[in-house]
């Protein structure tokens, strides 16, 4: 009865980081860390954790909007196809020379608006999220491939790799993974999140505007998709249509296996943070095993259903 | 747009999809020939019943799949397995039939992997085949080491060029499987089974049906005709390649919902997919004979997923259905 | 003080409320009981706001009041409770006391401090020891109810409905459930208590309102009245219901069963059933009849018992078809949830549990299959359009004739319907009879488990009562009186 989790206040949130669900997968990641470690030469180094933060950085920061949307129960394919559309049709701007001070919040507006159509089109039709970003998904990326023919972007001012060096996009993710758990554990939109996947028809019937707070989700969801297409530009010098392809698949995969349950209502940001930093260095240490990269779908796979059948136990004894 | 659920009858619901869907080919059948002194032509047409062989294979898959109340999106990976499978076994040397076989068994494992973790573990189908997709995907990349391989034996390639009563083989099988899966679907017991499942499993179960066999059926099945689904693909492309069939859930799952199945189960047919795949495929060639971007496609198929579906939940959210566990 | 005047509600098919006044006083705890499908739920669901369209009118206080949202009857001060505990199990016990309106800091930020003190106070004055920062989830049943009605409390409830709140308590819980009851009293809450436990009603209620079928039967005061005369209001002088005449004589044995059990449902079930007889199982919500009826299908698994079926002992079954294929058939009570396949055609409906009978090797035989059909459909004359509608346009009883032919076609021997005319008008409900008459006619014999009590005990030839899981009594036709049956049901006799 007086037991478990306290869950209460700025000081009590500290003590939920080490609530019983993401304990394990922190181990996890210790235990490969050191596997790792031992097995590979180089890789405990500050060097290779730089290359290892750069590369969850992007898909981590779209996990984070993912996470947010599975957890009231709903799903976003369209991510990926987001993030492209973002910095493509708004990299147009680059080619009309427009300054990166523009360039930028466009990009991020154009998240926001085809997030915006998401939610839009998730809460009045009453059709599964699934089916309708499976939609978006490709309408966004048509879209962007007809207007850009193909053409990749590049060359671009060095000014927009600012972002992408070092430590940057690190800093990106941390400030928004911290700006996420704060919203999920002490604002009350965060919390009904949990109530709208847990149990939506109480959640209504209580009063929380159910309707509203899902748009919000998945504009969220399509302003982070965004952001993380600047950094994936700053990384990588140039703008590309086929950007994005697969990070719907590695999205969710880092968000369930990051302990959040696909049912909704139950889960974390942090969690999901944790997921995204598992499943880098095992794909990050595997690389250097010198395994072959195409066997990345394979462990992402094998992650998501053992992730899971751990959640379907988890909830059917319920 | 138009009712899909009549309340008198499903036949006639559907009967009216049909109807609606040869309407719709042939007026895009008139424009083409119109707007295109290329379109009808024997050779033309030949190619466009011979591009959708594979689609249209997958598209009976998925049809039986979502029939029976099940999910895949995994079939266009597992269409990419089979070419790669085969590829790679002649390469090594095995015997052409054998690899044959083998590319096809291959197929089924993915559809029994499937079933074991959507039955068995109970794990929604949606997530599932979602992650064979990918591990499939990613076998498919290893297995060719992201190459593309030509080296096959010409009598296999050559069927492309094989014609039976004037229609390319490839079209004849298509056709051949969707005859069989749709006579096994409406006139067997086993069909009737199938869409007892999707239409209400709980009253599936209690009546006697036993519906765990029957799903992990499906799921092999399914498999199976994505693999030799793969197979027509390398006899037509003449290569195995590993991004086959990338595209390929959201045009299989669009066609298959236009023609009248249902994303909850139950309700569907055979042909009403196949006219839905070959509308799409009209499309696809008319645009290509008019010179237009061919991404319109993805496009306009979105929007027609969308809109689509979005009548059908109206009707079902008045009926107070919908299960967000299914998916 | 809440004035329900002349209140009625329709569904299709049902009349669920038929006329309904009566007055609830302040600061009282009034109890409202009846049977399964006497329209409590529904006059649950018209005051929470859940059903704004019903004839009739209730004012408070005298003003009239018409709820059109549930947010409209809890801004009005009324909160129910509902068996089925509405509380997001992964929130604390302070947030869900909270949700929907949770006391804010800036930036959105809730008022942590605000609401554990908040919650402290409602926790302290309902005297329990739960900590606000608690997972809800991991909260007994029991505990989960206090938060709601915590929550109840924060919202200023004037009038908290509880509906059956006592089904998932122990006995300790719930003697801590009316000390709670109490306090509330004590505040000046007025407390709607709805149920079919006579025993707890008599405990905690002033006074207590009866039901039955739709229609409100009297008002009385606890301390006018007795156990037995509420039973009589509940059960009725209504044996104007109408059954036919039984001509079926009783033939041997079809099935025995011994000392059945499933952990957690039933234990020590043992029963016999003959040819031609029809078996009534009696009992309230949560006896373990349907678990039973399920158990010995092989939709579940049993733990314990044997089973003897036409002279021979069985094993358990696996699975309903090889109940079905030794010829025993069942009536789910859930018509819609796993009686029918509502998109499919009232044909596909019906011959589903045969397919294998009218088929050689793999094809339908569909001229076969037609002929069966609609031979059931005029037998029992389905009102329908054509034998391939889809079976959702049915009326309710129509949809159970279809259901029912599915389960004559298989020719079985032992039927278990369980409650077959529940939420269908009296003329189907004749007909419903008429069949199991026929049956048992035909030698066939028939479990039949039902919440209406005047309809098992007019037509079955022996009566089983169960409770809690275990059968508590066995009464013959003759022996059986309303009366006594409910007492038994409801705990009188035994503790």
């Amino acid at each position: 009865m007086n037991g478990e989790t306290s869950r209460l206040g700025p000081l009590s949130s500290l003590r939920r980081l080490f609530q019983v669900r993401e304990a394990p997968i922190l181990i996890y990641i210790i235990i490969m860390i050191a596997v790792f470690s031992v097995t590979i030469n180089g890789f405990f180094s500050m060097k290779n954790f730089e290359i290892i933060s750069r590369q969850i950085t992007t898909i981590g920061i779209v996990s984070i909007g993912m996470t947010l949307v599975i957890l009231t129960s709903g799903f976003d394919l369209s991510v990926g196809a987001i993030l492209s559309f973002a910095i493509n049709i708004g990299g147009q701007g680059i080619v009309l020379g427009w300054p990166i001070w523009i360039v930028y919040p466009f990009m991020l507006i154009l998240g926001v608006i085809l997030g915006w159509i998401n939610g839009f089109l998730i809460t009045r039709l009453a059709v599964p999220a699934l089916i309708i970003t499976l939609g978006t998904m490709n309408i966004y990326r048509g879209i962007t491939m007809v207007i850009t023919k193909g053409v990749y972007i590049t060359p671009i001012p060095s000014v927009y790799q600012v972002i992408g060096n070092g430590y940057i996009p690190f800093v990106f993710f941390a400030a928004v993974l911290g700006f996420f758990i704060y919203v999920t554990l002490t604002t009350r939109f965060g919390r009904n999140i949990f109530a709208i996947g847990g149990a939506e028809q109480s959640a209504l019937y209580s009063g929380v505007p159910v309707r509203r707070y899902k748009m919000i989700v998945y504009i969220i969801s399509g302003f982070l998709s965004a952001l993380s297409g600047l950094i994936l530009v700053g990384k990588s010098g140039f703008v590309q249509p086929q950007a994005g392809l697969g990070y719907e698949l590695n999205a969710i995969a880092a968000v369930v296996i990051g302990g959040t349950s696909i049912f909704g209502g139950s889960g974390s940001v942090l969690g999901t943070f944790l997921g995204s930093v598992m499943l880098g260095i095992i794909l990050a240490g595997l690389t250097m095993l010198a395994v072959n990269p195409y066997w990345q779908g394979l462990i992402t796979g094998i992650l998501i259903v053992l992730a899971i059948t751990l959640d379907s136990i988890r909830y059917l004894r319920r | 747009m138009r009712t899909i659920r009549s309340v008198s009858s499903p036949r006639s619901g559907q009967l009216k999809i049909i109807f609606i869907l040869l309407g719709v080919n042939i007026l895009i059948m008139a424009v083409l020939t119109y707007l295109s002194p290329t379109f009808m032509t024997y050779g033309n047409i030949s190619a466009v019943l011979t591009r959708m062989s594979e689609l249209g294979m997958l598209a009976i898959a998925e049809t039986v799949v979502l029939i029976s109340g099940g999910f895949d999106i995994s079939i266009g990976a597992v269409m990419a397995l089979s070419g790669a499978v085969l590829g790679t076994l002649h390469v090594v040397g095995v015997p052409f039939s054998l690899a044959i076989a083998i590319a096809l068994l291959a197929g089924v494992a993915v559809g029994f992997i499937n079933a074991v973790l959507v039955v068995n573990l109970k794990l929604t189908p949606f997530i599932v085949t979602l992650a064979t997709m990918s591990i499939v995907r990613s076998v498919v990349y290893a297995l060719l080491k992201g190459h593309v391989l030509t080296e096959l034996p010409e009598k296999f390639l050559n069927l492309y060029y094989v014609y039976v009563f004037k229609l390319p083989l490839l079209f004849v099988i298509l056709v051949a499987t969707a005859v069989i899966m749709a006579v096994l679907l409406k006139r067997t017991i086993l069909g009737r089974r199938i869409y007892a499942m999707g239409g209400n499993e709980r009253t599936a179960y209690i009546s006697g049906v036993f519906v765990k066999r029957i799903r992990y059926l499906v799921y092999c099945l399914s498999g199976f005709i994505c693999a030799l689904a793969g197979l027509l693909f390398t006899v037509r492309i003449r290569a195995v390649i590993p991004d086959a069939g990338l595209n390929a859930p959201l045009e299989v799952i669009t066609a298959v919902l236009i023609g009248g199945t249902t994303i909850y189960g139950g309700k569907g047919s055979i042909l009403g997919s196949l006219l839905g795949i070959f509308a799409m495929y009209l499309l696809l060639n008319g645009f290509s004979l008019l010179g237009l971007n061919p991404f319109w496609e993805v496009i306009i198929l979105g929007i027609i997923l969308i809109f689509v579906i979005g009548q059908e939940g109206i009707v079902r959210s008045f009926r107070a259905s919908l299960s967000r566990r299914r998916l | 003080m809440i004035s329900i005047e002349n209140v009625s509600k329709s569904f299709p098919g049902v009349r669920a409320l038929d006329d309904v006044s009566f007055t609830i006083q302040d600061g009282e705890v009034h109890g409202l009981v009846g049977e399964n499908g006497a329209g409590k739920s529904t006059l649950i669901k018209i005051l929470s706001g859940i059903y704004p369209d019903y004839e009739g009118s209730i004012s408070f206080n005298g003003s009239v009041k018409r709820f059109n949202s549930v947010h409209e009857a809890q801004q009005g001060g009324i909160a129910t409770i509902f068996q089925e505990l509405t509380v997001i199990k992964d929130l604390s016990v302070a947030e869900n006391i909270f949700l929907g309106r949770e006391p804010m800091r800036r930036f959105g930020m809730l008022d942590w401090g605000v609401m554990r003190e908040k919650s402290e106070e409602v926790l302290r004055f309902l005297d329990t020891l739960l900590n606000p920062r608690e997972t809800v989830g991991n909260l007994s049943v029991a505990n989960q109810q206090i938060v709601e009605i915590c929550k109840a409390l924060v919202l200023n409830s004037k009038i908290i409905i509880m509906d059956e709140p006592t089904s998932s308590l122990t006995e300790h819980e719930v003697h801590q459930l009316f000390l709670t009851i109490r306090r509330l009293k004590e505040r000046g809450i007025t407390i709607l208590y709805v149920s079919h436990k006579i025993e707890e009603i008599f405990e905690i209620c002033d006074s207590i309102t009866v039901f039955r079928d739709g229609k409100h039967i009297g008002t009385v005061e606890k301390s006018k009245t007795s156990h037995d005369e509420v039973i009589s209001m509940m059960v009725g002088r209504s044996m104007n219901m109408m059954f036919p005449p039984r001509t079926a004589h009783r033939g041997g044995l079809l099935l025995s069963v011994r000392g059945l059990t499933r952990r957690g449902e039933f234990e020590g079930v043992s029963f016999d059933l003959h040819e031609g007889e029809i078996i009534g199982f009696a009992g309230l919500i949560g006896a373990g009849r349907t678990e039973l009826a399920r158990a010995l299908f092989g939709a579940t698994a049993l733990d314990g018992g044997e089973i003897e079926l036409y002279g021979e002992k069985i094993g358990y079954f696996s699975h309903p078809n090889r109940a079905i294929s030794r010829g025993i058939a069942y009536l789910s009570e859930d018509r819609k949830g796993e009686g029918l396949m509502l998109e499919l055609s009232i044909k596909e409906n019906i011959s589903l549990s045969i397919l294998k009978k009218i088929s050689p090797y793999f094809f339908v035989q569909g001229s076969r299959e037609r002929e069966l059909v609609q031979s059931f459909v005029s037998k029992f004359k389905i009102k329908m359009t054509s034998i391939d509608q889809i079976v959702e346009s049915l009326s309710g009883g129509n949809q159970q004739k279809v259901i029912i032919s599915k389960l004559l076609l298989t020719e079985s021997r032992v039927f278990i319907f369980d409650e077959p005319t529940r939420g269908i008008d009296v003329g189907a409900k004749y007909e419903i009879y008429k069949i199991m008459n026929d049956l048992t006619a035909e030698g066939k014999g028939i479990i039949f488990i039902s919440s209406e009590l005047p309809e098992v005990l007019g037509i079955s030839e022996r009566i089983f009562c169960m409770r809690e899981g275990r059968l508590v009594q066995e009464y013959s036709r003759e022996e059986a009186e309303p009366e006594k049956v409910m007492k038994v049901l409801t705990g009188g006799n035994a503790a």
